[in-house]
């Protein structure tokens, strides 16, 4: 009897601590789901490779003086004050975008700057807490006194912010990851965002001949709106389409792999919209059950686009795995775009801690159109003045998109619309050598056709 | 619901994760019996010992010379735990004890996170050799590491099982289970079966965090947290007492937790699996005490 006594206290012991454990892990999990979801965004990875600044082309041949009206002359007059805030905790760092974008001002600034005027720049973190991001907006404007909000890249800041924005007359300009960040007047993004990358990398697979797609992501708040893009594309085309969400992190990707290739079937395809370490798990899984071949294609949404992920991968998937990239595909360009990008992050980006990447590259193209809206301000830099010029972007080529880029006063804004498709080649990201250039994102998407309705559809741009 | 032939690969998949939350349950039982401590920072102790593996490969280094760190590593950190803060917590209660290494594995959880950080969209894996090979048996693929996993947790829990019937080492573990302070008295060195049964259960947890780093992931949250719990859970329904029942516990949580998988309408609730069958199984058992006892009394 006190043998069982003995041990009923221990074992109450034990589920007591096996309690603490499963609240802890929950706490951790859910941390971490966060960071799944905001990935499972297309705000995507940035590359490795290119920290050592081995990226795209030739590079240094551009100078950095091309940023600016006055080369090597630093700007004195009054700053324009401009903010951004960037999720950054464990698991979840977009801050190189508005590292990114600060190091392009730092170049706009030691080259004449905006009409003399140097841009002083207030990029925050945020640890996607609404009440700390509705904070830290009211601190930029109220304390900081910036007239723009250009770099913003958060998981939440678009639904916190919205409204706030609107109400002190801010036209944000930004990366978006949330629905806010593209169905709501005073933001837009450069980025196309979760659902219509997902929508391209599922058209892509379409075209080339799948018939049966594999939808898969993390389930965190919002998946339901992203599947939508994606399910509406299949629909019209009559091609079968089945949705899944996994817990995040992940922790069986075998079994994972297996009902993704088992739903897709061998003419089909698994198409994955996670943050890189989520996806990497699947398609490695994948690889190491001889799975990568029992379906037509593999595809991913955009932050998959990373040497990184090509690297860990190797060559089995070179030709088999299509990523959507809505920015420029870098490696081996040697357009004067690619090749400022390159100067720039070099002199300027040494805070930017993915090197060349998806996420730099949205910084940088942040960067540009900021600078081309503020030198098209006429009188005093204010709140009004720079969300006028902001709105009065329109077909602006910024060599890193397909499109013209125009911000537009519209209702919603998904200026972006039009991606490119990049595969595997031997550990680095390229276009894909069959229908991997510039396409639109189809109308089929209710929220794609109602964008153009109101914006039109801008052309592709040489 | 999924047909029968759909079902079947998961049953590789969720038999090779079994196998590995096996020898993990049999590592936290063997040290419970010794010392009444519940090793919850096996997983990290694992995790942390796969993530330096997995430098060690990126640094060039032959991968056999990164697994053998990763085992080595856990068996000196668990040992050297067990032997610093053992005796200083042996007077406390089974409660005190575990939360304790609850801090060791919060320690480390935030080491991981600053020396392996996942800012700029990277993430590190580990492969095995093995991971290429394998076999079918009809459309069912099988990779050897999933073999080997499984391997291990037969051969781990069998072994185990050997050694504490038939071992002077192992009789004294068992005998300390029963009663510590008379095994003492009877003149066992219980530091040094201690010992034994920390270090064995830190080598546990290197060997369980390589080979989850390559079947599962090499996540620090996944392994620090989900193999404890399902570890736990095993070893809840063993009664922290059977290495057998730890064995076939885990076996069929693995199993349960990878065949809920095709199951649309039940796979975003997998990961309850272990919290589900421990707390079926403690409730049974804790009926069937209460009968007994009913009886004993009536």
């Amino acid at each position: 009897m006190n043998r069982s006594v003995h041990w009923r206290t221990r074992t109450a012991a034990a589920a007591v601590a096996a309690l603490s454990l499963g609240v802890l892990a929950a706490c951790s999990s859910s941390s971490s789901s966060s960071g799944s979801g905001a990935s499972s965004s297309s705000a995507p990875a940035a590359s490795s490779a290119a920290a050592t600044g081995a990226n795209s082309a030739t590079a240094g041949t551009t100078s950095t003086s091309s940023c600016g009206t006055k080369p090597g002359v630093a700007a004195t007059g009054t700053p324009i004050n401009i903010g951004a805030i960037n999720t950054k905790q464990p698991g979840t760092d977009f801050s190189d975008i508005e590292n990114m974008t600060g190091a392009y001002f730092a170049c706009v600034n030691a080259n004449g700057g905006i009409n003399g005027h140097p841009i002083k720049y207030f990029p925050v973190t945020e640890q996607t807490s609404p009440a700390q991001i509705a904070s830290l907006a009211k601190q930029l404007v109220t304390t900081d006194h910036v007239v723009g909000i250009m770099g913003n890249s958060s998981i939440i800041e678009c639904s916190v912010d919205a409204a706030y924005w609107k109400s002190v007359g801010i036209d944000v300009l930004g990366a978006g990851i949330d629905p806010e960040c593209y169905s709501t007047p005073n933001t837009a993004s450069v980025n196309m965002g979760p659902r219509y990358s997902s929508d391209g990398a599922v058209q892509y697979v379409m075209a080339q001949g799948a018939t049966k797609i594999a939808f898969d992501q993390s389930n965190v708040p919002g998946t339901a709106y992203i599947a939508d893009g994606p399910n509406a594309l299949a629909k019209a085309k009559g091609v079968a389409i089945q949705d899944f969400t996994e817990n995040v992190p992940i922790t069986s990707a075998n079994a994972i792999a297996t009902k993704l290739v088992t739903a897709a079937g061998p003419s089909g395809a698994v198409v994955l919209n996670f943050t890189p370490p989520e996806a990497l798990l699947i398609l490695q899984a994948a690889q190491k059950l001889n799975l990568e071949d029992r379906v037509k294609y593999w595809a991913c949404s955009t932050p998959c686009n990373t040497d990184f992920l090509a690297t860990s991968l190797g060559p089995k998937w070179n030709g088999k795995l299509f990523v959507n990239a809505e920015l420029l595909p870098l490696d081996g360009n040697t357009s004067a775009t690619a090749q400022l990008f390159d100067a720039i992050l070099k002199q300027y980006g040494s805070n930017v801690s993915g090197g060349v990447g998806s996420f730099s590259e949205m910084g940088f193209t942040i960067g540009e159109i900021a600078t081309h809206a503020l030198e098209g301000v006429k009188g005093p830099y204010t709140v009004a003045s720079v969300s006028a010029a902001l709105e009065g972007v329109s077909n602006f080529n910024t060599g890193m998109l397909c499109q013209g880029y125009t911000y537009g006063k519209y209702p919603e804004h998904i200026p972006n619309n039009m991606d490119y498709t990049v595969t595997p080649d031997n550990g680095k990201f390229v276009q894909a050598s069959t229908g991997g250039g510039c396409t639109l994102i189809s109308a089929d998407d209710p929220q794609i056709a109602a964008y153009r309705a109101v914006a039109g559809t801008a052309p592709a741009v040489g | 619901m999924p047909s029968w032939a759909e079902f079947q690969p998961y049953i590789v998949t969720g038999l090779a994760l079994g196998g590995l939350y096996a020898l993990s349950g049999v590592g936290l039982v063997v040290l419970y019996r010794a010392t009444g401590v519940l090793n919850l920072a096996f997983g990290a102790v694992g995790a942390m010992g796969a993530f330096i593996a997995y430098s060690i490969i990126q640094a060039g280094d032959p991968g056999w010379v990164a697994w053998i760190t990763c085992i080595v590593f856990g068996g000196v950190v668990t040992l050297g735990y067990g032997m610093v803060f053992g005796p200083a917590l042996a007077g406390r209660g089974p409660l005190v004890q575990s939360i304790s290494t609850l801090g060791l594995a919060l320690v480390l959880f935030g080491v991981i996170d600053l020396a392996w950080p996942t800012t700029g969209g990277q993430s590190p894996s580990i492969s095995f050799p093995t991971d290429s090979g394998g076999f079918s048996i009809g459309q069912l693929q099988v990779n050897w590491t999933q073999v080997i996993a499984l391997g291990l947790g037969i051969v781990i829990t069998v072994g185990t099982g050997a050694f504490l019937r038939y071992s002077k080492l192992g009789t004294a573990m068992r005998a300390m289970a029963n009663d510590r302070e008379i095994t003492a008295t009877l003149g066992v060195p219980i530091r040094r079966v201690e010992a034994a049964a920390w270090l064995g259960c830190g080598l546990l947890s290197g060997i369980a965090g390589i080979m989850l780093a390559d079947l599962s992931a090499l996540d620090d949250t996944t392994l620090v947290f989900t193999v404890v719990i399902s570890a736990l859970a095993a070893a809840l329904i063993g009664q922290l007492r059977s290495i057998s029942v730890t064995f076939v516990a885990a076996l069929v949580i693995g199993l349960v937790h990878d065949l809920l998988t095709p199951i649309t309408q039940l796979a975003n609730y997998q990961d309850m699996t272990p919290f589900v069958l421990a707390a079926i199984a403690l409730l049974v058992m804790s009926r069937g005490q209460v009968m007994t006892r009913s009886r004993e009394e009536g």
